[in-house]
């Protein structure tokens, strides 16, 4: 196992990382452009055009034939939010050329594929084809529509929105519906132009070894572009902490209830920074040993679930759990309860190593799974260099009781997000 | 005990051996990885509410015991089995299907230790009223939580049109009603039918030595007499209940899941039905298929659709799903193109691309851990070969898939649709 990290042009990089473990070669082009309201709709839209058809492959059908002769070839699209940055991912993974049942080069095939779509789209007069946009368009607004349908998506979706009103961050991840409806061939046509020429790219290789020739190609066409403006995506703006916490409830014909909450963090930045902060969501809301599980959900019966997560570049930790209507003020105050006890150093030594091992633990198996390297590779984005899953397992090693505590001093309640069941008739 | 090695691609193997009480341990070693992963199972699931051990009377259970049993099942008299986890930094869980209920855990350290905390909780029960009371609540929460999922909905609302009597009509965890019946001794008398090792299977995949770990088990199993276990029939029809079910819930797009009813003589399909009728799915609506691509370019469905055979003890259809903003039509689609497809026959350059991406599956499986030990669980569940599969996929024909559409019967199917909320 080792990961290696070449400039291939500018903003562009490209990282080998090499695994003997795996049957399969993983690519993955990975295009991080500042979120804003002006672009997140058509920037989003992009990795979905660009993987169902291109100059080669002039409809979905033939590339997904072409796929299936490459042995079940994987090609996937994204688009996320990492921070101040939209991450646009699309990726391929084959299987090694010696489990062919022929003598092809499946991964010769799978660049050549992979490259092609990127940089030869289907495309006349400055436009991508208006049917392919529409296809594409129409499944966009039932990817946002169908949020509602998964009510926990939905209200930690709601409570970003509250959040971060009026900001970047605050954008859903591909845009909203009105956003989309405005997107034409022409439009999304500027759009991949710009995101060849501004975005910051690296492109992740998972592989027992290099596939030949990539990265020279891949310099080849970047360096005859004009690249420039390309964003610094290491850091991005921090949470800040309000004076008076915000409260939304909403009602719906639902079952269930779902209480979100969102915290500002003083301790933000890259992983290199925050080993302790995230030891301390940890402890608060990670595994059935933290303080949410084994006390809001196990002591009370608050709750089914109720957990914590956090996106350190922006300094935020969640907390979400599915309540009755009836449990969900005294599901908030147990909450806020259990984070105070942390501020406070009430929690127990063992508490504080079952963190650490569980941490540690999962950090070690990153080097056994394709999906979680590509992922790590691709959300932890250090300067100037690669943060490694081990190094990562060291930082946390390192975090003492006094700065858990530290960390929490800093957690302040910013937002609180209820979804509550309608009232029935005769109740308040 | 029996030892018996399994080879068939590549370098990868891995070890079946038997205990004399019955107990079955599937080992693959992956020396190259740095985590392990591990599945203490029975065989005993949602649909077992009807059973007799060693000749005694038939019995009938509530709905959701097994779900509850795998709940309880972590109380131990010493303390929960996660806070012993938590020692060891293993992540761990478990769940409870139709026809199994699995305990499991991952890790990179301490194997060995897990593997004791694993194989101690499962085979110590501690059931009292006052903790098979309290579980009502959290279970309780757990049912409604399904009650607000439209996915969840619309596949069991599918079954219920599907099903008259079999319980793979009925939700996995049960009904707030049906779980307030089940008490300490109710459980235990599950525990001690389907927790007997002849019925239970353990499955351990990952940077381990197979040596050491049967002499772990071998030493911490508790023997117990080999039960004889009767399982109920249910007189299911080969007839539906009805063609179409729906239910309005929140929800923006609609989502439907059209079911055929297969009629079925005997209760387990071989391995050579699933993978061809697996194939035939790819060929019918995959998506490199010419309806995939008229019902997409149509607008009629997203990349949520797919397709799937779902069959265990006595019961067996296949299964569309979906969302729509028009399932109706989405159905009818199916159905027309079926019949078409049966008697125009099947592209046979489609046929052997996708027998080449289901062999690429394949071999993308034995990069996981956690895929290779979930796929042993099948081994032991269906007993048949990991490698089986792969042979099968490599030799069945033209001829053998097409075969299969005698499974479709349009008398046979129910659309099950979840339509939005009216104003």
């Amino acid at each position: 196992m080792s990961a290696k990290i070449t400039q291939l042009s500018n903003g562009v990089e490209g990282v080998f990382i090499k695994n003997d473990r795996f049957n399969t070669t993983s690519i993955s082009f990975n295009f991080y452009v500042p979120l804003s309201s002006d672009t997140v709709a058509e920037y989003a839209l992009l990795p979905f055009v660009m993987t169902t058809c291109s100059a080669g492959y002039p409809d979905f059908s033939a590339l997904n034939f072409k796929l299936a002769k490459l042995y079940g070839a994987n090609l996937s699209a994204s688009a996320e939010k990492v921070g101040d940055y939209q991450l646009l991912k699309i990726a391929i993974s084959t299987i090694d050329d010696r489990f062919a049942l022929d003598d092809e080069s499946l991964c010769d095939s799978a660049v050549e594929m992979l490259t092609q779509l990127i940089f030869e789209p289907k495309a006349e007069n400055g436009a991508f084809c208006e049917d392919d946009v529409q296809r594409e368009k129409r499944k966009a607004i039932e990817h946002i529509r169908g949020d509602l349908a998964q009510k926990r998506v939905y209200a930690k979706k709601r409570l970003i929105e509250e959040m971060y009103k009026g900001e970047a961050y605050g954008l859903p991840k591909c845009g909203t519906e009105e956003q989309v409806e405005k997107i034409t061939g022409k439009s999304l046509y500027a759009a991949w132009q710009q995101l060849l020429s501004s975005a910051f790219l690296r492109i992740n290789v998972i592989s027992r070894s290099m596939p030949q020739g990539l990265f020279d190609k891949i310099s080849q066409k970047f360096d005859a572009l004009t690249r420039d403006n390309i964003p610094d995506c290491t850091s991005s703006t921090p949470t800040p902490a309000v004076k008076t916490p915000n409260t939304v409830i909403e009602k719906m014909d639902v079952a269930q209830g779902k209480l979100c909450m969102g915290f500002s963090s003083e301790l933000y930045g890259d992983d290199s920074k925050t080993a302790a902060l995230t030891v301390m969501c940890d402890i608060f809301g990670g595994g059935p040993y933290s303080r949410l599980f084994t006390n809001v959900r196990e002591k009370y019966s608050l709750c089914y679930y109720c957990a914590s997560s956090s996106v350190k570049a922006k300094g935020l930790i969640t907390v979400d759990s599915g309540i009755e209507k009836e449990n969900a003020t005294k599901a908030e105050k147990e909450i806020l309860n259990q984070l105070d006890m942390i501020k406070q150093n009430l929690f127990t030594d063992e508490e504080f190593e079952s963190s650490i091992k569980s941490i540690t633990d999962s950090f070690k198996s990153y080097n056994d799974s394709q999906g979680l390297l590509d992922a790590w590779y691709s959300l932890k984005i250090v300067k100037d260099r690669l943060l490694f899953p081990e190094e990562a397992a060291e930082d946390i090693l390192k975090v003492t009781r006094n700065d858990v505590v530290y960390a929490a001093r800093g957690v302040k309640l910013h937002t609180v997000y209820k979804l509550l069941p309608n009232d029935k008739e005769g109740e308040n | 005990m029996k030892k018996q090695i399994f080879e068939g691609f590549g370098e990868e193997s891995y070890v079946k051996a038997v205990l004399d009480n019955g107990l079955e341990i599937y080992i693959m070693e992956k020396p190259q990885y740095s985590s392990s992963y591990a599945i203490y199972g029975t065989h005993y699931g949602s649909i077992d509410t009807k059973f007799s051990k060693n000749g005694s009377e038939m019995i009938t259970v509530p709905e959701g015991i097994a779900h509850y049993l795998e709940h309880k099942l972590f109380e131990g008299e010493d303390g929960d089995a996660f806070s012993k986890y938590a020692k060891t930094g293993a992540s761990a869980n478990a769940f409870t299907s139709f026809d199994r209920t699995c305990y499991l855990f991952s890790c990179s350290d301490n194997f060995y230790e897990n593997l004791d905390i694993l194989l101690s909780f499962v085979q110590s029960p501690y059931f009292t009223k006052e903790n098979v009371e309290k579980e009502q609540g959290i279970i309780g929460q757990e049912i409604r939580m399904y009650d607000d999922n439209p996915g969840w909905r619309v596949m069991f609302n599918l079954l219920k049109g599907m099903y008259h009597n079999h319980p793979v009509r009925i939700d996995i965890a049960g009904t707030v009603e049906s779980i307030a019946q089940i008490d300490a001794d109710l459980l235990y008398k599950c525990y001690e039918t389907f927790y007997n090792p002849a019925n239970m299977f353990i499955c351990l995949v990952g940077n381990i030595d197979t040596d050491k770990t049967l002499k772990q088990i071998e030493s911490s199993i508790i023997d117990r007499e080999p039960v004889e276990i009767t399982r109920g029939e249910f007189d299911e029809p080969q007839t539906i209940v009805k063609p179409y079910v729906e239910q309005r819930l929140a929800v923006n797009t609609p989502m439907f899941c059209l079911g055929f009813k297969q009629k079925i003589n005997s209760p387990y399909r071989r391995l050579k039905s699933k993978v061809c009728v697996d194939l035939l799915l790819q060929l019918i609506c995959g998506d490199a298929s010419p309806l995939y691509a008229r019902l997409m370019n149509e607008g009629l469905i997203n990349d949520d659709f797919d397709s799937e055979y779902f069959n265990g003890n006595g019961y067996a259809a296949v299964i569309f799903e979906g969302e729509s903003c028009d399932p109706e039509r989405v159905a009818n689609e199916i159905k027309a193109e079926i019949n078409r497809l049966r008697e125009e026959g099947v592209s046979k350059k489609l046929f052997s691309a996708v027998k080449c991406a289901m062999y690429g599956d394949m071999v993308r499986r034995f990069n996981s851990v956690e895929n290779l030990t979930m796929s042993l669980t099948e081994c032991a569940i269906n007993d048949y070969s990991l490698f089986d599969e792969i042979k099968m996929v490599k030799s069945v024909s033209y001829d053998d898939v097409m075969k299969r559409f005698d499974i479709f019967d349009d008398e046979n199917a129910v659309l099950s649709v979840i339509k939005p909320l009216e104003d």
